[in-house]
């Protein structure tokens, strides 16, 4: 069962935002001279996210004279976070600022709150207002206005890379240029997490199996975050959607409605079933969209020509 | 290098003369530590063909270890057991599917994982360099030993039968799956990807990518340690366990793997000891090894040696 896009899905945004507001970023910037190369520097950032709630990332600007492309990784559903995502080769921080945030819950932010995963899904998911992914949405807007503010940033080329959140926070807030989002956990997941068993959807089946007098609460609260709801806001420039590989859950045609929804152009990637191949789409549709001549030479060394 | 000479790739890596001594020690001293196994049932994550538990068990330095552990609800009174392992970043996973084929399975958190993390933490980025200029106290040491006191686990439970465990896992989890068969003569086939921890000092000049990064950015930091570093880490390689490996065995690899050079599973894989050994190259592919493809592989694999039957693929 579907559950139709909630009539006060923009205030319930809305008031989250408003909320968020309230909580100034106050940052605290770190070197971290571990990670700092002759190309990048590293710097570990603290922020405060609604709540409040404090919460950390890891922001690399390359050595030289900017402004730079930007590359913002919205919070990942793992305990872990990553400078870069693993296999990125290094050297994209000569070319890119990237800023990789935490939310609430992951490791350098799970303090008072450490998530489990699996179980961040489905942690006060009866209850729209108590969601945790509430929270996490304004953790991930909090790092993109963050990530905007700095100097070393060109402004005209943000991209937003990531899970469901990646679109989300570039419906929510301005500063993407671009968008590059791969659906895993807030596409018609109600009506898709029945049919299969593999985690992250299968905690929505754990859940609603234990709970099943919470079955119409957690659609509702689901549906607060379709993906569908965020689409027709999204305003940057283009999106590349990564879709499953045919035939699987989140297929291309599966996500037909999605790119219907988006106002921007939509390149539509279906999945060949290699990180090689994957990846490195994803790579040089990012550097074509920034502008970056040279992709082979900050592509990781086996995914050269 | 270009994928056709992966396979000629001459590894750097060096056996230590004392290696087998070293390992030796540690395991009389692990083996001195009470396991202490509980077994919490999770109702949350149980479903009608599966049970499931949260485990925990006591490892060398008496950290306690986590793991989940799944049961086919429907099963024989002795019933074969998988050991899934995890990978370097990823948070272990619920080994629900192998329960569905037929397996006790159990899947460990070694120390510093979620779950696994109150008594040791060096966190990610960071657990690759934790103490590594001494093999003594390296991250590596007692996470080797929480995966193979899983075995202990799995051998103290009367619904798994002794005589038909398997390990498995991909990047960490194929490099863990290395050095478990290697050190655990109990297991009877292993099935490891895309292995990490297995040609350390050939990794970190092949690619500069995370993890493998980890190291470089330390010797960058601390360039005269390289010697020290280089020391440990030949202890702790994949390479250097697989010839104590007896059980049949495959790999697979991907020769665009951008993590885990393709150039180091070779040299892994010319260095089992198993004469049943067999590699899976896939061209194409990078840190993900094939698994699309492979996972059929897998499954016929381990039903033939534990299950003791064909599965067409």
């Amino acid at each position: 069962m579907i559950e139709p896009t909630p009539a006060d899905i923009r205030a319930y945004w809305q008031e989250t935002l408003a909320a968020l507001a309230q909580y100034p970023a106050r940052p605290e910037i770190e070197l971290l001279p571990l990670r700092s190369t002759a190309f990048a520097t590293l710097l570990g950032v603290r922020l405060t996210s609604l709540g409040p709630y404090r919460l950390f990332g890891y922001l690399s600007i390359p050595t030289g004279a900017g402004p730079f492309p930007a590359i913002y990784y919205p919070p990942k559903y793992q305990s872990v976070l990553e400078i870069i995502p693993q296999g990125t080769a290094n050297l994209q921080r000569s070319r890119y600022v990237t800023f990789a945030l935490a939310g609430r819950g992951q490791r350098h932010a799970d303090s008072p709150y450490a998530a489990m995963f699996p179980g961040l899904l489905t942690e006060g998911i009866d209850h729209a207002a108590a969601y945790v992914f509430r929270g996490i949405v304004a953790d991930s807007v909090r790092g993109l206005e963050y990530l905007v503010t700095r100097p070393e940033v060109d402004s005209a080329r943000v991209v937003v890379a990531g899970n469901d959140l990646a679109l989300i926070t570039a419906a929510l807030t301005p500063g993407a240029t671009r968008v590059v989002t791969t659906p895993t956990l807030f596409y018609k997941t109600a009506a898709l997490a029945p049919k299969t068993q593999a985690y992250p959807l299968e905690e929505i089946n754990d859940y609603v199996r234990t709970y099943p007098e919470r079955a119409a609460a957690v659609r509702r609260t689901l549906a607060y975050c379709d993906l569908l709801g965020f689409a027709p806001r999204v305003t940057a420039a283009t999106t590349l959607l990564m879709a499953g590989a045919p035939g699987s859950l989140l297929d291309g045609g599966a996500l037909q409605p999605l790119v219907a929804a988006l106002r921007g152009p939509v390149t539509v990637y279906e999945s060949q079933q290699s990180l090689y191949k994957d990846g490195l789409y994803a790579e040089r549709w990012m550097a074509a969209q920034c502008d970056i001549a040279d992709v082979q030479s900050i592509l990781p060394e086996h995914w050269r020509d | 290098m270009p994928n056709a000479l992966a396979g000629n790739y001459q590894s750097t890596v060096r056996k230590p003369d004392d290696f087998d001594a070293f390992w030796d020690a540690v395991l009389r001293q692990a083996s001195g530590v009470a396991l202490e196994p509980e077994v919490i049932p999770d109702p949350l994550r149980t479903s009608e063909d599966v049970e499931v538990f949260q485990v925990f068990y006591t490892s060398i330095d008496q950290v306690r270890v986590a793991a989940w552990y799944c049961r086919p609800a429907r099963r024989a009174e002795r019933t074969p057991a998988i050991m899934v392992l995890p990978g370097y970043q990823m948070d272990p996973p619920i080994p629900k599917e192998w329960a569905r084929k037929g397996y006790v399975a159990l899947s460990v958190a070694p120390r510093g994982k979620l779950r696994s993390n109150r008594q040791f933490n060096p966190g990610y980025p960071n657990l690759l360099t934790h103490n590594i200029v001494d093999r003594h106290t390296y991250a590596y040491r007692g996470f080797y030993v929480d995966t193979w006191r899983g075995i202990d686990f799995l051998l103290s439970r009367p619904e798994v039968d002794p005589a038909r465990l398997g390990v498995t896992g991909s990047s960490q989890g194929g490099g863990l799956t290395i050095t478990t068969a290697a050190m655990r003569s109990e297991v009877r086939a292993a099935a490891a990807g895309a292995p990490y921890l297995c040609g350390f000092t050939d990794a970190i000049e092949l690619t500069h990518t995370y993890p493998y990064e980890e190291i470089t950015d330390y010797l960058r930091l601390h360039p005269e340690r390289r010697a020290a570093v280089e020391e440990t880490l030949a202890y702790f390689d994949g390479i250097c366990f697989a010839d104590r490996i007896a059980c049949p065995i495959i790999v697979n690899i991907g020769l665009q793997d951008n993590v885990c050079p393709p150039e180091t599973g070779y040299a892994l894989y010319g260095r089992i000891g198993a004469a049943d050994k067999r590699l899976y190259p896939y061209d194409g592919h990078g840190h993900d090894a094939g698994r699309a493809r492979h996972s059929a592989v897998v499954d016929q694999f381990f039903a033939r040696h534990l299950l003791g039957r064909e599965v067409s693929q």
